[in-house]
């Protein structure tokens, strides 16, 4: 009987992938959306609940100037010393210091771990994204509770 | 197998090594015009493409329509936009739901649209969430007429709409 020689070796037909493959880059290229928007989550009172039934929690409150300086101001709390319940930030070109903002909001949180909430308080003059970008500060630094004062 | 499949009839071993201008004269070769292409690094590139954008692939879609002249603020600890009512500000106007709207009116509008999602969900908490889009050079005096009215209308969640950093 003759022996055949057999091949074990065999080729992949590749087409079939790149098929799918072009079909997938397709459909995704027309589907891409490119600029990720999110949102920024704000939990305004409205008035609902009686001042007593308030929980009392420790809270800064952080008032922009329109010349960039900003005003920290800490209540409700037992942790932070006196002396640094009340905190001056000067404007640097017009602008707010962000670097010294978070910095201090940083050792504010170590003074008083369960400090949470930040309340902002802009004046007519303040851009939307000095606000927004306050609030990322206070967000980067573990604060989920954050508000915006009506003027 | 590769090696006589694939390399000795690539380009340079197939094609171009018959047109040897070195020895013209030499033994005719059969010349083989069919060529194999390197599909493999086709299909590697085509997957890292596929890879790419469905790692850039955002499954929420279009949910905000924003206008050429307008530009969000950013941030850097977004989170994921849902579908909620809003209100934008566009060249100093402001709409609810793409309805124009004064700072009179605002709370009208507000809770005509809370009239309606009590309707449509009877027997449910009505949320109070309202997403606002503006640019990002706004005012605060211009976003306050809107907090202002979203307050008066019992919204109390606000989504400010910005852009992932």
């Amino acid at each position: 009987m003759r022996n055949k020689k057999k091949h074990l070796d065999f080729e992949v037909n590749l087409i079939p992938c790149i098929d799918l493959l072009s079909v997938c880059i397709c459909f995704l290229l027309l589907t891409a959306v490119w600029l990720n928007v999110g949102s920024m989550n704000v939990k305004q009172a409205i008035g609902g609940q009686a001042a007593v039934d308030t929980v009392k929690s420790p809270l800064v409150w952080i008032r922009m100037a329109a010349n960039g300086d900003v005003n920290l101001e800490v209540q409700e709390t037992n942790n932070v010393p006196v002396a640094q319940r009340k905190i001056h930030l000067d404007q640097v070109n017009n602008t707010v210091n962000w670097e010294q903002l978070e910095t201090t909001v940083a050792s504010l949180r170590v003074l008083e771990p369960a400090l949470n909430t930040g309340l902002i308080l802009p004046v007519a003059t303040t851009a939307y994204e000095d606000i927004i970008a306050v609030m990322d500060k206070l967000k980067k630094n573990g604060m989920t509770d954050l508000g915006v004062s009506p003027l | 197998m590769i090696s006589e499949g694939v390399l000795n009839q690539s380009l340079l071993g197939g094609v171009i090594q018959n047109h040897s201008v070195l020895n013209p004269q030499g033994k005719q070769h059969k010349r083989n015009l069919a060529l194999d292409l390197l599909l493999t690094a086709l299909i590697d590139a085509f997957s890292i493409l596929v890879i790419f954008l469905l790692m850039s692939f955002s499954s929420t879609g279009d949910i905000l329509f924003i206008s050429k002249n307008m530009e969000l603020p950013k941030a850097q600890l977004a989170d994921a936009l849902e579908r909620n009512p809003v209100i934008k500000i566009d060249e100093g106007k402001i709409y609810v739901e793409d309805k124009e709207v004064s700072a009179a009116t605002i709370t009208e509008s507000l809770l005509d649209l809370r009239t309606k999602y009590t309707e449509l969900h009877p027997g449910e908490a009505f949320p109070g969430i309202a997403t606002i889009q503006a640019d990002r050079r706004v005012k605060y005096d211009l976003l306050n007429q809107i907090i202002l009215g979203m307050n008066q209308a019992g919204y109390s969640d606000i989504k400010f709409a910005v852009t992932s950093k």
